[in-house]
């Protein structure tokens, strides 16, 4: 009983740290929008105004995709290993 | 540090979206019969979380338009980790800490999104507003 809560925990750990890989991709990816954006003011500075806010709704976009992971993480670490352990604990009861 | 008025316009978009989206999830926490303190204290967390983070989004962005490609693309991928590393330990003091209801501190997170994805037709509301007028000043 005690190992096999040992590795539901261990398993909710190592999956809540590989769904926070997510959060790596937004920032190479808002990275590489600015340094664009940054190109196109520099080309036309008059549009700087434009750039800069449709460059923010965009970053905002590819951040919640880093959330979503951040929220997998979460309910990983705080939520799915009562779940799970008492889960477990009904099925051995039976 | 002055805010850039574009920063201070799509912030204030964001928070007036998320105040009206918070409202529609309340009254859904209100009609499943969940509803008690801890759920408004979550979601003000929650929005505060979800705008502070936008806010600080386009902070970055404001000051990294003037310096090089390289080096703006660099500030942003650094102040991304930051602010993840930030709506990572605000969310886990919010789920923590059983004053505050953990649904209503996680969802209002994706507030933001759906605001944006709500946009479009934001702005062509108020692209139709004066051109109504145009045509009453024309009759």
């Amino acid at each position: 009983m005690e190992l096999a809560i040992g590795i539901i925990l261990a398993g909710c750990a190592i999956g809540a740290g590989l769904a926070l890989i997510a959060g790596i991709g937004p920032g190479i990816g808002e990275g590489n929008a600015v340094a664009k954006a940054c190109e196109a003011i520099g080309r036309q500075p008059e549009s700087k105004g434009a750039v800069t806010s449709t460059m923010i709704m965009g970053c905002a976009i590819a951040e919640t995709t880093g959330l979503y992971g951040l929220v997998i993480g979460i309910l990983l670490i705080f939520v799915a290993p009562n779940l799970f352990v008492n889960i477990l604990k009904k099925a051995v009861g039976k | 540090m002055k805010v850039d008025a574009t920063v201070k316009k799509e912030t204030l978009y964001i928070f007036g979206s998320c105040l009206i989206l918070s409202v529609v999830m309340e009254l859904v926490f209100w009609l499943c019969g969940h509803m008690d303190y801890t759920v408004p204290l979550g979601n003000l967390f929650g929005v505060i979380i979800a705008v502070l983070n936008f806010f600080l989004m386009g902070l970055t962005i404001q000051n990294s338009i003037g310096l090089d490609e390289k080096a703006a693309s660099e500030k942003l991928k650094l102040s991304q980790r930051l602010r993840m590393l930030m709506v990572i330990a605000l969310a886990a003091i919010g789920l923590a800490l059983s004053c505050f209801n953990s649904l209503a501190v996680v969802i209002p997170l994706f507030f933001p999104r759906i605001g944006i994805a709500f946009r479009p037709l934001v702005d062509k509301s108020m692209k139709e507003e004066p051109a109504q007028d145009d045509d009453q000043i024309m009759d």
